[in-house]
């Protein structure tokens, strides 16, 4: 309640006029009555309304909510043991990501062209369907693609494969008629494509991301496929582009926690010329890269397709090697398997085991 | 969609003088500011600041549909290029609603490749073709229209046999002459019309690289940058004219020589390469910058004197493969691909991918007929 007046979120026009009537810190507002605030203030009576609700909605709840919404370390844990994780197929690469591509998280993947990105991208709105009794996620995907590199053919071999790994694990009754309603079809209708022009067409979809999430509570994946390539040619003003993108960064982060979705960015590389060399760096600048909260490299050497883990709170950096088959995002020791004995395959839908992991701290 | 003016997406009226007179009109300038800026503007509190997006995005906001609606219409995602070998590997020929770009040496067949292109798009779809018009975009000059009416007939002798059938066809071939880079960005911006009034099923830029390289010295400092958002610009307008339209669009693009390591790549161990060992190598040109735009690489390099190859080196959907060809009166010819060791799971940076280059040239004049272009 030490809150000065200059620093609440009204319009300019009001906080003028009421520090004009000497109104200075929020304090002074508390007891006043609309019409009494009205006429001292030279404001409009809805005007006065929405202040006094504004300063209401500040302080009391306020401070009830900051109360209970302190989490213990413990109950973070739990949550986040709960969550599960995002298989990528690529058994190396779920081991460096700590089971896969973590959900309540921004995770980019930058890479160079044709290093597999998308490709990654359309694995991942596959495997988040995988159901609960195989240890997958069972939601849906929403894709927003803005480069046009989406081909629906691709996604379908993809889904088939998928669905064909899962008939070979499928064990139990619960397994098995959890299968039956996995078809091809079932897959493509659960992923939500957006197909995005330029980066207005972008930040009107992220804005209005919140109200898609609630009319669609099973998606479990955003994939934004590139964030580079809008905004990399329209913006001569390139400090607007980095105001721009740190709101869009924000916005994807809350949410992340608050919706406990994962969210794929992709970005791309860009030659940065220094001392005469030249190296690829990730696109969209230096301060970009503090937006996502993990970042996953991907690039070249040679014939071989190497991902590097870059940033990461939990887990530590590491690279592994992986390639792209018929099927999708494999590991690169697996070229061709015709029949893979069971046991081999199970351990590739991740490290822990087929039931979602249950309680075994007390 | 982003230049729609506000007044017409149910911002109040008084909100929208307010924001008139700081020059925000349309809906991609109130969602080119921050929330805490628009508050600023508009006079509104942050809540009603952010409602006030909501709305706007509301306006703009394309929309969502999903990829199983996408896979109903199968039948019309790609564009059969009519060599059964490059068909099968591409799922089908070249995909709608994407870029494709086809680089290499001059003289290789690009054009060539182009112009057969032109001539199957005009074909009924029983033959495969698309039925439509073609837009044609030529920078060097270098369409023939002559070669046109050649392929046409030596490739499809009989359905070409009626004279009327060949006007026709060249008449579905709309070309546009363009010089310097500006031109080619206003015909871009523009081309939605024509390409509803031509019905136009398939667009051609041949090339993208030649306006651009000679028009900006890169070594000139900002140069770069400058093209690379040209590059930018065009491409994304490419992509919205062939998303929107359904249409493949095809590009070529020249060669550059990169001076660095060069890459080891797959197809190379088969034939007995002279050690070439300069400091450089040639590959595609335009950048790295460019290579993210397109979505499918085609490079067309030199085999021997006579052959030729086309590499997949990007592709959403095939893997890294190699096959060999020759250009003959119907265009291109595929031969000599019947082994399947071409096709790896492997590939290098689409990038830097080296290039072969011609090293030799037949001069045999005792042979009358140019066989080869």
């Amino acid at each position: 309640m030490h809150r000065t007046v200059p620093s609440l979120p009204l319009a300019p026009s009001v906080k003028v006029k009421l520090i004009n009537a000497g109104f200075q810190v929020a304090s002074d507002l508390t007891d006043m009555r609309p019409l009494q605030l009205c006429k001292e203030a030279g404001i409009s009576q809805e005007e006065a309304v929405e202040v006094l609700q504004m300063l209401r909605d500040d302080g009391q709840p306020h401070q009830q909510r900051a109360a209970t919404e302190s989490l213990t370390a413990l109950d973070l844990l739990h949550q986040e043991q709960a969550l599960g994780s995002i298989v990528t197929f690529c058994s190396a690469l779920d081991d460096t990501l700590g089971g896969g591509v973590s959900m309540g998280k921004t995770t980019e993947i930058c890479g160079a062209p044709g290093v597999g990105k998308t490709q990654l991208c359309m694995q991942l709105a596959v495997d988040v369907q995988i159901p609960v009794c195989f240890g997958g996620l069972g939601g849906k995907a929403l894709y927003i693609d803005t480069e046009g590199s989406f081909l629906v053919q691709r996604v379908a071999d993809m889904a088939e494969a998928a669905v064909q790994h899962c008939t070979l694990l499928a064990e139990d009754t619960e397994q098995k008629q959890a299968l039956e309603e996995l078809t091809v079809e079932k897959i493509l209708s659960n992923l939500f494509l957006v197909r995005c022009h330029d980066y207005v067409e972008l930040l009107a979809e992220v804005y209005l991301l919140p109200d898609f999430l609630s009319k669609h509570p099973e998606v479990r994946l955003i994939v934004i496929d590139s964030i580079a390539f809008p905004f990399r040619h329209d913006f001569e003003d390139l400090s607007q582009r980095t105001r721009l993108l740190n709101g869009l960064a924000q916005q994807l982060i809350q949410l992340a926690t608050q919706h406990s979705i994962a969210v794929v960015l992709t970005n791309q590389m860009t030659t940065r010329v220094s001392n005469g060399q030249s190296k690829l760096v990730p696109a969209l600048g230096e301060s970009w890269g503090h937006a996502a909260t993990q970042r996953l490299i991907l690039r070249w050497e040679g014939l071989r397709r190497l991902a590097s883990l870059y940033k990461s709170p939990s887990q530590m950096e590491a690279t592994v090697q992986y390639q792209i088959t018929v099927q999708g995002f494999r590991d690169a020791s697996d070229e061709h398997r015709p029949t893979p004995d069971t046991s081999a395959v199970s351990s590739q839908l991740g490290n822990h085991s087929k039931r979602p992991r249950t309680e075994d701290l007390s | 969609m982003g230049s729609k003016k506000l007044r017409r997406t149910g911002v109040s009226a008084d909100i929208c003088e307010r924001l008139k007179r700081h020059q925000v009109e349309t809906c991609q300038d109130v969602l080119s500011v921050t929330p805490v800026e628009l508050m600023r503007l508009a006079g509104l509190s942050y809540p009603a600041a952010l409602d006030l997006l909501r709305l706007v995005s509301k306006a703009c906001v394309p929309a969502v549909s999903t990829a199983w609606d996408l896979w109903r219409k199968k039948g019309e995602l790609c564009f059969s290029t009519s060599l059964p070998a490059l068909d099968r590997l591409l799922q089908g020929g070249l995909p709608h609603g994407a870029l494709t770009e086809v680089t290499g040496p001059s003289g290789c067949g690009k054009t060539q490749l182009c112009i057969m292109l032109s001539v199957l798009a005009t074909l009924p779809r029983t033959m495969g073709g698309l039925d439509s018009g073609v837009i044609y975009i030529d920078t060097e000059s270098a369409f023939s229209a002559e070669r046109l009416i050649e392929m046409a007939q030596a490739r499809f002798p009989e359905f070409f046999s009626a004279k009327e059938r060949l006007l026709e066809m060249a008449s579905r071939v709309h070309l546009f002459r363009e010089l310097t880079c500006q031109d080619v960005l206003n015909r871009l911006e523009r081309l939605e019309e024509d390409i509803i009034a031509c019905r136009a099923g398939l667009l051609i830029l041949d090339s993208v690289a030649s306006v651009v390289r000679k028009e900006f010295d890169t070594s000139l400092p900002g140069n770069l940058t400058y093209r690379s958002n040209l590059l930018g610009q065009e491409a994304a307008v490419l992509k919205y004219l062939s998303q929107e339209f359904c249409i493949p669009v095809v590009l070529t693009n020249q060669i550059t020589t990169h001076v660095g390591e060069k890459v080891h790549c797959p197809q190379w161990n088969q034939a007995d390469v002279p050690a070439e060992e300069d400091s450089g190598f040639v590959t595609a040109a335009l950048g790295n910058t460019w290579s993210h735009s397109v979505n499918t690489r085609l490079i067309v390099q030199y085999e021997d004197t006579e052959r030729r190859q086309i590499v997949i080196a990007k592709s959403p959907v095939a893997p890294f493969a190699v096959l060999s060809y020759t250009i003959q009166r119907e265009g291109i010819r595929l031969e000599g691909n019947a082994s399947p060791e071409s096709v790896l799971n492997q590939g290098t940076d689409p990038g830097l991918q080296p290039i072969r280059v011609r090293t030799g040239f037949i001069y045999n004049l005792s042979q009358a007929t140019p066989s080869t272009c």
